[in-house]
């Protein structure tokens, strides 16, 4: 399952928070025309380096479906940033 | 359900069977079912499903700090598959960086299976360190 929502929280010095949540698969559907051209540059890059494509694919499929559950929290002194991948 | 459950299973039918054929008492089957349950495996641990990394600091100038980082292992395993699709080429610069900088590990001995069985055994994986003014724990949750 690919992951469906990105958080990214950020707090500012004031101390006010900020919160982005990007919604993966429609951002996906408006970007793919990009998507296509950037797994063609992928595809060109395999071949290059003499990778299989189909192996490639498969891999970053897993990495992509592996990505939900994933949490960075940073704090420092006044400022933070949290992004939450679910 | 497994094949000791099913035999524990089949015994306690058993007991059953013998009290309602009067062969034992009550008392008896009692006894023999607590003896049953005594005998239970204890369930399995549940297996790590995150590898999380704390750190936190103190520093005179900004104050106390905290990094806080949840990985799945899911996504570990997925990496080491990645690696796995690294051309010869790249393995030689970073065997050769690696030896420069001291660490003579050949990376194009490396099979995605021992990837594997490293992420495997990172369940049992648990680092502190601590310091006055520094803290870092790495474990599997």
């Amino acid at each position: 399952m690919i992951p469906m929502l990105v958080t990214i929280r950020r707090r500012r010095p004031g101390g006010r928070w900020r919160r982005l949540a990007v919604p993966v698969l429609p951002v996906l559907l408006v970007l793919s025309p990009l998507l296509l051209l950037a797994v063609l540059a992928g595809l060109v890059a395999c071949l290059v380096f003499r990778v299989n494509p189909a192996q490639a694919l498969a891999v970053a499929g897993r990495v992509a479906g592996a990505l939900p559950g994933t949490l960075i929290e940073v704090d420092d002194g006044r400022t933070a940033l949290r992004i939450s991948v679910r | 359900m497994s094949e000791c459950e099913q035999r524990m299973n089949e015994q306690r039918r058993q007991i059953l069977q013998m009290l309602a054929d009067g062969k034992i008492t009550a008392g008896e089957a009692e006894r023999l079912l607590d003896a049953l349950d005594r005998e239970k495996p204890a369930s399995p641990r549940a297996r790590p499903r995150y590898l999380r990394v704390l750190v936190s600091w103190d520093d005179d100038f900004d104050g106390p700090g905290r990094v806080n980082v949840r990985v799945p292992l899911q996504l570990l395993r997925a990496g080491v598959r990645l690696a796995s699709l690294l051309p010869p080429q790249a393995l030689a610069r970073a065997n050769d960086e690696l030896a420069r900088s001291g660490v003579p590990i050949d990376l194009t001995q490396l099979k995605p299976q021992h990837l594997d069985d490293l992420v495997e055994h990172l369940d049992d994986l648990t680092v502190d360190v601590d310091q006055p003014d520094a803290k870092v724990r790495l474990y599997c949750e």
